[in-house]
Order: C-alpha cells, then sequence, then structure tokens
C-alpha cells in the first residue's frame, strides 16, 4: 500500500472522532445561533428603539468583522478582562454569537413574509404578543425560512474549522496534527476534505427533508 | 331583535365616544361617535377609504385611537393587563379570513381557547366540534386551510371567533374576497347568528343583508359617521345628499 493512502487509513478512526467534534461544535452552534437569532430577529422588528437599535448593532458589529478576529476575542481577549472561557465553549461561544447575526436576519425576512392579517388575527382572538409569535408567525416565518437557514447551518459547518486556531482538536485540527507526523498533506487534507462535504452533504439532505415534512397542505 | 331598554345605561354594550385616528398626515377618524345595546345588529356601509376598517380596529384595539373612548360591557378598551380579555370576548372577521395555514380547522378553533382561557383541550375539541356542526363544516375538522373553499374559511374563521364566547362580534366586509356563488353561505351563517341573538357590527356592501338582518344602518365617509337610521328608513328616505349619492350607485338607480 502506498504511504500516502496508509497514513489515511491509519489515522482515519482519530480523523472521524474529530469529525465527530466539528459535529458537536457545529450542533451547538447552531443551537445557540437559534436561540440568539430568533430574538435578535424579533428585536429588530420592534418599534421600540432602545429594543431595536442594540440588535441592529449587533448584526452590524458581527457581519462587518471577521469570524477569526471575533473568535480571538473571545478566546484571547476576554482573559485580559478577567473573564476565562475554556477552549471548546469559547469556540461554541464564538461560532453560536457569528450565526446568530446571520440567522437573526433570515429571521427578521421569515417574520416580514408572514402577512400581518395572521399577526392580528392572533391579537383579535386575545393571543398575547408572544402568544401569537410563538403559535402563529414563527412556525409560519420558519417553515419559510429553512431553506436560508439550511445554506446558513452548513456555513457554520464549514467556518467550524476556523476554531482549529485556538487548539480545539476538532476535524481540521486532526488533520493538522497527522500531517506533522505523517507530512501526508495532500492525501489527508482531502480526507478532511470529504469529511466536511459528507457533514454539509448530509445537513442539505436533512434540511430538505425537514421541508418537506413541515410543508402546509 | 333590537333592544327596548333606550336609555338604561346598563344595557349599553359598546359605547364609542369621539374616536380620532389619524397616519402620519391622513386623518381618517374624525369624531366617531356610536353605541350599541346587546342583541343589536349594526351594519355600516360607505366608500373605500372611508374609515370603515380603522373604526372596527379602534374597537378592539388592533389600533390605538389618537383620542376618544371605547367602553366594551363596562370597562373602557385600553392598552394595559387586561386588554387580551377584552379582545377576546370580541370576535372579529377579516376580509381575508386569516385562517392560520399551518394549523388544522380543529388546531385553528382550539387555539385561541386553550391558551387564552386554558381551557381543556378535550373541552375544547368538543366545543370546536360542536361549531363545526353548527356552520355545516364538521366534515371539514382535520382539513387544512388550503383544502377549503373561500366560502368554507370564512365560516371556519366565525367559528373560530365564536369559541371565545365573544358577546360582540365584528365583520369587516366578510364576504368581499369570496366569489359570488359562496357569498351566500356565509350570509346565511351571519343571519343565524344574529337571530340567536348576537351583538353585531358589519361592515358591507351586501344591502340584502343589511336590510334584511340589521336594527340600525350608517353611512360612514370621510371619517364620520354622516348618516344612521334603522333599515327601513335608511334605503327609503335617506336625509343626507351624500347617503343619497352613494346608495344610488351601489344599488345602480
Ligand atoms: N396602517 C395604516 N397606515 C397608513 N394608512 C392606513 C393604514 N390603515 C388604513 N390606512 C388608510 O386609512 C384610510 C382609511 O382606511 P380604511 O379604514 O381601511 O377604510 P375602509 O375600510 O373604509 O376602506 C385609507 O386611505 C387607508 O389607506
Ligand atoms: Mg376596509
Amino acid at each position: 500500500m502506498p504511504y500516502w493512502l496508509e497514513a489515511v487509513i491509519d489515522s482515519f478512526p482519530y480523523l472521524l472522532s474529530g469529525a465527530l467534534i466539528t459535529l458537536e461544535i457545529t450542533a451547538l452552534a447552531i443551537l445557540l445561533g437559534l436561540l440568539i437569532g430568533t430574538f435578535v430577529g424579533m428585536a429588530r422588528l420592534s418599534k421600540k428603539r432602545w429594543i431595536n437599535a442594540p440588535a441592529t448593532v449587533y448584526v452590524e458589529f458581527i457581519r462587518g468583522t471577521p469570524l477569526l478576529v471575533q473568535i480571538f476575542i473571545i478566546y484571547f481577549g476576554l482573559p485580559s478582562l478577567g473573564i476565562y472561557i475554556d477552549r471548546f465553549p469559547a469556540g461554541v461561544l464564538a461560532l453560536g454569537i457569528n450565526s446568530g447575526a446571520y440567522v437573526a436576519e433570515i429571521v427578521r425576512a421569515g417574520i416580514q413574509s408572514v402577512s400581518k392579517g395572521q399577526y392580528e388575527a392572533a391579537r383579535s382572538l386575545g393571543l398575547s404578543h408572544w402568544q401569537a409569535m410563538r403559535y402563529v408567525v414563527l412556525p409560519q416565518a420558519f417553515r419559510n425560512i429553512l431553506p436560508a437557514l439550511g445554506n446558513e447551518f452548513i456555513t457554520l459547518t464549514k467556518d467550524s474549522s476556523l476554531v482549529s486556531v485556538i487548539a480545539i482538536e476538532e476535524l481540521l485540527r486532526r488533520g493538522t496534527i497527522v500531517i506533522s507526523r505523517t507530512f501526508q498533506s495532500f492525501s489527508v487534507y482531502s480526507a478532511v476534505a470529504l469529511l466536511y462535504f459528507v457533514m454539509t452533504f448530509s445537513l442539505s439532505r436533512l434540511t430538505r427533508w425537514v421541508e418537506k415534512r413541515l410543508a402546509i397542505p | 331583535m333590537g333592544g327596548k331598554e333606550a336609555g338604561d345605561t346598563m344595557s349599553v354594550l359598546l359605547e364609542v365616544e369621539d374616536l380620532w385616528k389619524s397616519f402620519g398626515d391622513l386623518q381618517v377618524l374624525k369624531g366617531v361617535n356610536m353605541s350599541l345595546k346587546p342583541g343589536e345588529v349594526l351594519v355600516v356601509i360607505g366608500p373605500s377609504g372611508g374609515g370603515k376598517s380603522t373604526f372596527l380596529r379602534c374597537i378592539n384595539h388592533l389600533e390605538v385611537p389618537d383620542r376618544g373612548r371605547v367602553v366594551f360591557d363596562g370597562i373602557e378598551v385600553k392598552e394595559g393587563k387586561n386588554i387580551n380579555l377584552i379582545r377576546s370576548k370580541i370576535g372579529m372577521v377579516f376580509q381575508q379570513f386569516n385562517l392560520f395555514p399551518h394549523l388544522t380547522v380543529l388546531e385553528n378553533l382550539i387555539l385561541a381557547p386553550v391558551k387564552v382561557k386554558g381551557m381543556d383541550e378535550v373541552e375544547a375539541k368538543d366545543k370546536a366540534k360542536k361549531l363545526l356542526k353548527r356552520v355545516g363544516l364538521l366534515e371539514k375538522a382535520d382539513a387544512y386551510p388550503s383544502q377549503l373553499s373561500g366560502g368554507q374559511q370564512q365560516r371556519v374563521a366565525i367559528a373560530r371567533a365564536l369559541m371565545m364566547d365573544p358577546k360582540l362580534m365584528l365583520f369587516d366586509e366578510p364576504t368581499s374576497a369570496l366569489d359570488p356563488e359562496l357569498v351566500a353561505e356565509v350570509l346565511e351563517v351571519m343571519k343565524t347568528l344574529a337571530m340567536d341573538g348576537m351583538t353585531m357590527i358589519v361592515v358591507t356592501h351586501e344591502m340584502g343583508f343589511a336590510k334584511e338582518v340589521a336594527d340600525r344602518v350608517c353611512f360612514m365617509d370621510g371619517g364620520v359617521i354622516v348618516e344612521e337610521a334603522p333599515p327601513e328608513v335608511f334605503f327609503t328616505s335617506p336625509r343626507n345628499p351624500r347617503t343619497r349619492e352613494f346608495l344610488s350607485k351601489i344599488l345602480g338607480v
């Protein structure tokens, strides 16, 4: 067996468990991003300035600065303020906060895609603002934005490779470690790429499946 | 149908006093006054843009008036803790139906009773089925709104409002978005509702309905109630020239 292939096969279980860590980070960051994005997306549409202004600042700032810098701020910058966060939660936090800004814009568009009459009908029945959002507007908004959210999650999966710079042993980091031992850059990085592709492709299939399942007749 | 207890303040269900509302520079309501007794049916007609929808929406505070008061069942309608409870007692039926498309007919009906009143789900479903039977749509309980005709959707919307046991029903051109052959089935439901004693304000251009069901008809134009009278008087001898002009246009005489 050629060494380039042997290097990949031998290190495959190690890479695979790195992919699992990538999945774990991504899944947690998706949840955090969804949570932040849903509330910030709603806040962006609020008529009250003290609610929509901070939301706008957050979205603009995050979208206007590099994710890598955001990761550095959270992992290297916060300790100098006396806030220490372990690398794994720091990575999740940075990715989640970053994704939240993009999700917020998607959610905002989603809410706007639901006709105002839906909200008003809900309020006219006595539902509170939150109940109207929770039971009437958001369920429809999320159906409408599922494809866009799917794209965002795929981007996030790929962007999660950036947290390798703070030495979280996710897929890319493990690939680099294997290469430092075997010097087989091409084959190992290709294997890493293939594993990312398997994850993003499955994710895109999964969103399409959810889309179909939730489709309104 | 009309209450005969005129003068008795306890018998007033809805009192609207000097209602004003503007959108930016556009003054839409310019001092609307109205009072309604339990069981009364008021039909509101008037040209498009005259403020009819805004008037209805101010009654349940979907739109907050700039000035004036709405007193419903002895309580002033205004922003505050009990606004949701007040709203739940005022049913509203929209021109565009506004059924929730992601919920089945049955789910549309039980959402508010369960979430607002905390009604038990089984009990709510029982009640929903009774009301669906009443509007002739029991077999559609598990259908989604998109699977219904416009007329059926509007009947479901009426049943949905009735789930909250409203004391007042507001109808905003409930048949205007319907194909002509579907109008009758909706009007029929509304007529039955009126005969059962429901207090109603109906914005409509169905003059046959107004003549047959209304206790009073009023003409709204330019943000005020121009004229108000029982249908016999309103349609045969309107006093205001603007009313006359509008009637002749709409009745095609
Ligand atoms: N939310 C709103 N913002 C701005 N203008 C509005 C709004 N709602 C209604 N209007 C305007 O107010 C006027 C009266 O509207 P409306 O009450 O819907 O009249 P009607 O129901 O009699 O046709 C119209 O010119 C309409 O464009
Ligand atoms: Mg209108």
